[in-house]
C-alpha cells in the first residue's frame, strides 16, 4: 500500500493542451499539445539507424518546455527530426510515437503522421489516446501507476460509456491505484475559491471557458451540469489570433505570420471599456502604441512591428463579434444572460452571482470587469422592464464575475485543488472495486462537497 | 453592442432639412449653406471619431437623420483614405485631397450614389437638390481638411498608417 502517501496525478487532457501534475501543486507540471505523432506504416524505416543516442538527448531537451499554444509553428520544424533507434531494431512498431511538442517537430519529417486524439473535448481515438496517456505517466510523469491515484477531466455531456473506456484503459492497461473523472468545469469553479471575492465555497455558478478553438457557458448547480441550457460560441483563441494577423496584414507590416499575432495577443492585448473612446486616448497618448520585435531564428536581422489599435480591438470580438466575423453576431455577455435564463428559475442568482472565468482566452486585463458591466447592464434593464410591467419592487440580482490568478490552467488547479484533500481517496473507485464490480462502476462518482 | 450612432439630435421642425437629410451646423471657413456650429463639437469631428470604429460593422440602424450624414461623411473620410499612399507627403495629400472634395459627386439620392435605399430626397424639388449638393460640397471640403491634420499629426512627411490601414474596411459593405 504505498500510494497512501503518494501525492495523485491530475491529467486535463483539453481539445488543444493537456495538462499533466500532481495534486497539491500550483500549477501543471507539463502543458503540450494533445498531438500524438505515429509512424507511418507505409514509409520506410530510414531514419532509425542514423541519429546516434546522443544528439536525441541534445534535441529532445527544449521539447519538454512548457507551451502555450496549440498550434504548431515553423521555428519546431528547423529542428531535425528526431528517430526512435529501438524501434528500427526490434520491429516495435506501436512504440513508435512521440506525443505533444516532440510530435509536433516528428510530424514535420517524412515517416511520422500527426493527429489530435481529442476532439471537440471528446476522445475519438482510443488507441492514440491509450499510447498518448502511456507517455504521459511513463516518460513525462515518470511515476508508476499502481503507486498513484489519478484524476481525469472530462467535458460536460461526456457520455458514460466513454468513462467506462477510460476506466478500462487505465485499471487494466495501466493498473492504476484509483481513478476519479471529475467534469471540467466543476473543477474550474472549484479554482475560483481562490479568489478573495469568494465567500461560500459553493459549486453553483456558470463557467465561461475559453481555449484555443470555442467557447462554452457551462451552468453548474450544486456540482451537477446543467446540460439542456449550455451553449458554445465559435469565437476563441483562435480567432482573436487571426483577427490580429488580418489587422496586422492591412497595416502592411513586416512580419505577419501566426506566431507573431499570437505573441500580439499574449503580451499586448487588452479589453477596454468602450472602443471609440480607447481610439481617442490612443491618438492623445502615443504611448499607447507598442512595438513588438520579431526575433529572427538567424537572430541577424531584427524586425519592429508597430503594435496598435489590435491591442484593445482583438479582445474586442467577444463582446461585439460584428467586428471580425459576418456569421455570427451575438455578444458573450448576451450569450451568459441567454443561458442563464435557461437554466431553472431557482437557481438563476446564484448563477448569476458566481460566473467563473477559466482558459487561457479568458486573460485579457479587464475582460472579467467588461463582462460584468455588459451583463449588469442587459440584467437589470430586464428588470426594470419587468418592475415597471408588474408595478411590484424586484429585489435586484447581484452580477458577479470572478477572475482569479489560477485562471489559464483553471481546470488542473481546480483538479490539484480537490486532489489533495484528504477525503479525496475516499471518493475514487479503486482497482478492487473495478475488479468486483466491473467497468460500470465509473458511471457513477459522488461529488465533493467540500464546506 | 452594435455600430455607434451619432449623437446630434435632428428635429424635423427645427432642423433644416432636406428630405430626410438634416443640415447639421459644421465649423468651417469653406463657403456654403451651412450654419456655423454654436459648439466646439460638430459633425465632422463625429464622423472622424467614429470611422475607426465604425468601419468594423457591416449593419448599422439608421436611427435619426444626422445618422445618414454621419453615414456620409465616413464613407467620404474612405474614399479620402483610399487615394493616398504610405509614402503621400502632406503638401501632395493636401492638393489629392482638394481636388477629390471638389470632384464631381453623386448627390445622396440621385442615381450612382450607392445608398439610396436610405437616403430619400425630393428629386423633383431642384432648390432644395441644389442646396443639398452644396451643403454637401461645403461637408466635403471641411472633412477633408480635418481628416489631413488627424493623418499628419505625428509628422508632415507620410500619414499615419494606423489611419491608412483602414482604406480597405467597407463600412456597410459600401464605399462612394
Amino acid at each position: 500500500m504505498s500510494y497512501l502517501n503518494n501525492p495523485a496525478i491530475v491529467m486535463d487532457n483539453g481539445t488543444g493542451l493537456t495538462k499533466l501534475g500532481f495534486a497539491g501543486n500550483d500549477s501543471p507540471s507539463w502543458v503540450f499539445p494533445t498531438a500524438i505523432a505515429t509512424a507511418q506504416r507505409s514509409a520506410t524505416k530510414s531514419g532509425g539507424s542514423g541519429a546516434s543516442s546522443s544528439t536525441m538527448q541534445n534535441q529532445s531537451a527544449p521539447y519538454f518546455g512548457n507551451s502555450t499554444s496549440a498550434t504548431s509553428f515553423n521555428s519546431l520544424a528547423s529542428a531535425a527530426l528526431m528517430s526512435n533507434n529501438l524501434a528500427g531494431k526490434r520491429g516495435t512498431e506501436d512504440l513508435d510515437f512521440y506525443i505533444g511538442n516532440e510530435a509536433l517537430s516528428a510530424a514535420q519529417g517524412p515517416s511520422y503522421s500527426l493527429s489530435y486524439p481529442i476532439r471537440h473535448g471528446q476522445v475519438e481515438n482510443w488507441d492514440h489516446m491509450e499510447r498518448f496517456w502511456e507517455n504521459s505517466i511513463f516518460k513525462y510523469l515518470r511515476t508508476e501507476p499502481e503507486d498513484h491515484f489519478f484524476l481525469l477531466t472530462e467535458p460536460p455531456l461526456n457520455p458514460p460509456e466513454n468513462r467506462e473506456q477510460v476506466a478500462e484503459i487505465f485499471f487494466e492497461s495501466f493498473n492504476c491505484a484509483g481513478l476519479y473523472i471529475a467534469v471540467q468545469a466543476v473543477l474550474a469553479l472549484a479554482a475560483s475559491w481562490t479568489s478573495s471575492k469568494v465567500v461560500d465555497r459553493s459549486l453553483t455558478g456558470t463557467v465561461i471557458d475559453s481555449g484555443d478553438g470555442v467557447t462554452h457557458v457551462i451552468p453548474v448547480a450544486e456540482g451537477y451540469v446543467i446540460g439542456s441550457a449550455i451553449k458554445n460560441i465559435p469565437i476563441a483563441g483562435r480567432d482573436i489570433t487571426l483577427f490580429i494577423q488580418s489587422l496586422l496584414r492591412e497595416r502592411g507590416e513586416e512580419d505577419t505570420t501566426l506566431r507573431t499575432a499570437e505573441r500580439i495577443k499574449q503580451e499586448y492585448c487588452y479589453v477596454c471599456s468602450d472602443i471609440v473612446k480607447e481610439f481617442n486616448k490612443f491618438d492623445r497618448d502615443s504611448e499607447k502604441f507598442a512595438q513588438f520585435i520579431v526575433e529572427n531564428t538567424e537572430k541577424t536581422k531584427r524586425k519592429v512591428i508597430d503594435v496598435g489599435y489590435e491591442r484593445f480591438l482583438a479582445p474586442e470580438i467577444f463582446f461585439n463579434p460584428e467586428i471580425a466575423s459576418s456569421d455570427f453576431l451575438t455578444p458573450l455577455p448576451t450569450v451568459v444572460d441567454q443561458t442563464i435564463q435557461a437554466c431553472p428559475i431557482d437557481v438563476r442568482k446564484g448563477l448569476y452571482n458566481n460566473i467563473v472565468l477559466s482558459g487561457g482566452s479568458t486573460m485579457f486585463k479587464d475582460f472579467g470587469r467588461r463582462l460584468q458591466r455588459d451583463l449588469k447592464g442587459l440584467v437589470n434593464n430586464r428588470i426594470a422592464l419587468s418592475e415597471s410591467l408588474s408595478g411590484t419592487r424586484s429585489t435586484g440580482v447581484d452580477v458577479q464575475v470572478i477572475s482569479h490568478r489560477r485562471q489559464r490552467n483553471a481546470v488542473w488547479f481546480g483538479g490539484s485543488l480537490l486532489a489533495q484533500t484528504a477525503e479525496f481517496k475516499g471518493y475514487c473507485h479503486t482497482k478492487k472495486d473495478y475488479e468486483e464490480i466491473g467497468p460500470e462502476i465509473v458511471r457513477n462518482f459522488s461529488l465533493f462537497n467540500m464546506v | 453592442m452594435p455600430a455607434y450612432n451619432s449623437t446630434f439630435a435632428a428635429d424635423a421642425q427645427n432642423d433644416r432639412m432636406v428630405g430626410n437629410v438634416v443640415l447639421l451646423p459644421l465649423k468651417t471657413n469653406f463657403r456654403g449653406p451651412a450654419y456655423q456650429a454654436n459648439s466646439d463639437y460638430d459633425i465632422i469631428d463625429e464622423c472622424l471619431d467614429l470611422f475607426r470604429a465604425n468601419s468594423f460593422f457591416k449593419n448599422f440602424e439608421v436611427r435619426s437623420s444626422a445618422d445618414r450624414v454621419l453615414i456620409y461623411g465616413i464613407l467620404f473620410v474612405n474614399e479620402c483614405l483610399s487615394q493616398l499612399r504610405p509614402s503621400t507627403s502632406y503638401n501632395e495629400a493636401l492638393k489629392l485631397l482638394t481636388n477629390v472634395a471638389l470632384d464631381d459627386f453623386a448627390v445622396p439620392g440621385t442615381p450612382g450614389f450607392p445608398l439610396n435605399n436610405v437616403y430619400s430626397v425630393p428629386v423633383q424639388n431642384h432648390a432644395d437638390m441644389d442646396l443639398l449638393k452644396s451643403y454637401i460640397q461645403q461637408f466635403r471640403q471641411e472633412l477633408a481638411m480635418r481628416l489631413l491634420e488627424r493623418l499628419y499629426m505625428e509628422s508632415k512627411e507620410k500619414p499615419s498608417k494606423f489611419w491608412l490601414a483602414f482604406t480597405r474596411r467597407r463600412f456597410m459593405n459600401k464605399s462612394l
